[in-house]
């Protein structure tokens, strides 16, 4: 039977046989009842089963699933269709092949179904390679997607790196450019602190060419009174070098005979002094001041300065031994015609007629003239010498005033003249020279009355203003013209109208008043309309 | 016993104005022209001056010269001084108020009757 369908199979072509058997899958003729009628090698192959083991049996059995195999077969039946599956073929050795299998119908020349040609393709191989590829795509994949992640990841982070990067640049741009304005203002700063320090140098080397040039001594002590600088000056004054006195305190120069007077003024804890004056030596008279040194409230020394007077002295007794003698030599003669006439108009040398005491009395105030001009004169050299006040006493400026006004009643009356004087009760002392401050007051009322019109008032008025003592004076008289009136104060000044009225004054009357105000501190103005009258006024500041 | 009034001065005319008036009122009179004549007569008169009237600026020797001597002679010291003079700066007042002066008239602003009048002040 077994040959016979071999013949039946492949007889009609004995090259379809080896065709068949070449071809690289299985190949299964089966009837129409499914049994195997042949088979080619490369079935018997991948089946492990010789063809006697095969032919005569149904298809179905070698594989795993018998049933589907039946089910396609049947269902190609009725289709007349072709068919792949894939199906798992159980091998000799129970291997489970996993194969694509392909059905057709078989049919005879005539067209009538006589069997069914079965294709098996071993794709156990195939499978596994594809498999294999699949797995390897996968993990290929896998490890595409991990890159892929790692990459985003990485390019995610790079991304962040930058944008952080960035604005860490920013920020550091941000950070560099305030630095470099911090720095500009530093250089600024820089600058400012050098531009001040060679200020400081330079104001430093301006003192101390100062110091090092004065004609003044100078001596500096420390906070601990120990002497930290002395300039060449001192070594002049006292003939001593300066290493000598550096680091010696005020106790230790009382060891040096020619500072003792100076010790002895300013006491060991160097007291403060204000130009008080010191004779070292016959050629040697001293002016010392002592001045505390402070920084920012606290004492660091004191500074000691000695200012050489001896010229100064010596001028000073030259000027008044000057004015002593010019006083002399020009009051003797007037004091001599003045004692003379004086005794004539008394009676003390012998009668009088009438004719010859008129032109005596007249002889008699032109001396007194003279002797006003010689006294203004000698007031005037005293206030250029500089030490013109000499005294000053608390006092009261109401009796001053009264005795003043006592004086010139006489002279007051005989010009029709009204005087009134206004007080205030309380009224504080003044600081004044007395001999001085009346002079000046006897200046302003004498030319009250002097300048003043027949019948005329004056009006002294006495008053506190504030921390002063106001006096005034007004007059009636006849005023100083608007043009004259800026020269009032200088010396030898008369104005035109004046001179008229009274040829006699010597026009330094006001220049002496003004100086003995100013001297006491005070201030002196005046008001004035010509043909109607003066005021003047002046302050002084008035004591508590 | 007359007041014995010493009078130093070196202006004639001042001596002879003073003293006529001086001894008309009844004092006596002794004249120095100079300060060194001054403190001779003061040292030799006996009785000794009820009062000096000096003045300042003389030939030989001055009159604060005469009062610093006298200030050195206990009997001498006693004696009050009025001073005359032309110069009258506060500075002088002060050294012959230091001195022992009792007064200082600037003879241009007194007359003979106002030095009179001080003398008696001061001696009667």
């Amino acid at each position: 039977m077994e040959e016979k369908s071999k013949k039946e199979s492949f007889q009609s072509s004995p090259h379809i046989k080896e065709v068949f058997d070449f071809l690289p899958f299985g190949i299964c003729i089966l009837n129409q009842s499914g049994i195997i009628t042949d088979a080619n090698k490369t079935f018997l192959k991948v089946s492990e089963y010789q063809a006697n083991e095969v032919l005569g049996r149904p298809f179905s059995m070698f594989f795993l699933n018998p049933k589907e195999i039946e089910k396609i077969l049947h269902q190609i039946v009725e289709t007349k269709s072709f068919l792949f599956r894939e199906l798992i073929l159980i091998s000799k050795n129970k291997k489970e092949i996993l194969t694509r299998t392909f059905f057709s119908l078989k049919s005879n020349t005539e067209g009538k179904v006589e069997g069914y040609i079965v294709g098996v393709e071993d794709i156990t191989q195939l499978k596994e390679l594809v498999g294999r590829l699949e797995e390897e795509i996968e993990r290929k994949t896998l490890a595409l997607e991990q890159k892929i992640k790692e990459l985003e990841e990485a390019k995610e982070k790079e991304v962040i790196l930058r944008i952080r990067e960035r604005a860490k640049s920013r920020d550091i741009e941000v950070k560099v450019e305030e630095l470099e304005k911090v720095k500009s203002a530093l250089m600024n700063i820089l600058e400012d602190i050098e531009e001040e320090r060679k200020k400081t140098e330079e104001e430093k080397n301006k003192t101390l060419a100062i110091i090092t040039n004065l004609n003044d001594g100078i001596l500096m002590f420390d906070k601990e009174g120990k002497i930290s600088l002395v300039n060449p000056q001192i070594e002049k004054f006292f003939q001593i070098k300066s290493e000598e006195l550096i680091g010696k305190t005020i106790s230790d120069l009382a060891q040096i005979s020619q500072f003792k007077p100076i010790v002895e003024l300013v006491g060991d804890e160097l007291k403060q002094i204000f130009r008080e004056e010191v004779e070292i030596r016959e050629d040697l008279i001293l002016e010392i001041t002592t001045i505390p040194m402070m920084k920012i409230g606290e004492k660091i020394g004191t500074l000691m300065i000695l200012h050489d007077i001896t010229r100064e002295k010596a001028i000073e007794r030259m000027k008044s031994e000057f004015v002593s003698i010019s006083a002399h030599q020009l009051r003797t003669p007037l004091s001599a015609i003045k004692w003379t006439l004086r005794m004539f108009l008394d009676g003390d040398l012998g009668e009088l007629t009438k004719e010859q005491r008129e032109y005596l009395e007249k002889t008699y105030q032109s001396n007194e003239r003279m002797i006003r001009l010689v006294n203004d004169l000698l007031n005037v050299a005293r206030i250029e010498e500089g030490r013109y006040i000499y005294k000053l006493v608390l006092a009261d400026l109401i009796p001053i005033c009264q005795s003043l006004i006592d004086l010139y009643k006489d002279e007051i009356e005989k010009n029709n003249l009204t005087l009134e004087f206004k007080t205030q009760d309380n009224l504080p002392k003044v600081k004044v020279d007395v001999e001085k401050i009346s002079l000046a007051i006897q200046n302003l009322l004498e030319n009250a009355i002097r300048y003043n019109l027949p019948g005329g008032q004056i009006e002294i008025e006495l008053k506190k203003r504030e921390k002063t003592i106001e006096f005034s004076i007004r007059d009636t008289g006849i005023g100083i013209p608007k043009d004259q009136q800026n020269r009032v104060f200088t010396k030898f000044f008369r104005a035109p109208n004046a001179t008229k009225v009274d040829t006699e004054g010597s026009g330094l009357g006001l220049f002496i008043t003004k100086n003995i105000i100013e001297a006491h501190g005070g201030k002196i103005w005046f008001e004035s309309e010509e043909g109607k009258g003066t005021c003047f006024y002046f302050t002084l500041p008035a004591e508590s | 016993m007359p007041k014995r009034i010493l009078l130093v001065e070196d202006e004639e005319i001042i001596v002879d104005l003073l003293e006529k008036k001086l001894v008309k009122e009844g004092y006596e009179v002794l004249v120095a022209r100079d300060g060194k004549e001054a403190l001779e007569k003061m040292q030799a008169m006996d009785p000794k001056p009820d009062l000096v009237l000096l003045d300042i600026i003389m030939p030989k020797m001055g009159g604060f010269e005469v009062m610093e001597e006298m200030k050195k002679n206990k009997t001498l010291q006693k004696i009050p001084v009025i001073v005359i003079s032309n110069s009258g700066q506060p500075v002088e007042l002060d050294k012959a108020k230091k001195l022992g002066a009792k007064d200082w008239l600037i003879k241009t602003e007194f007359d003979p009757q106002e030095v009179l009048e001080k003398v008696k002040k001061q001696i009667g």
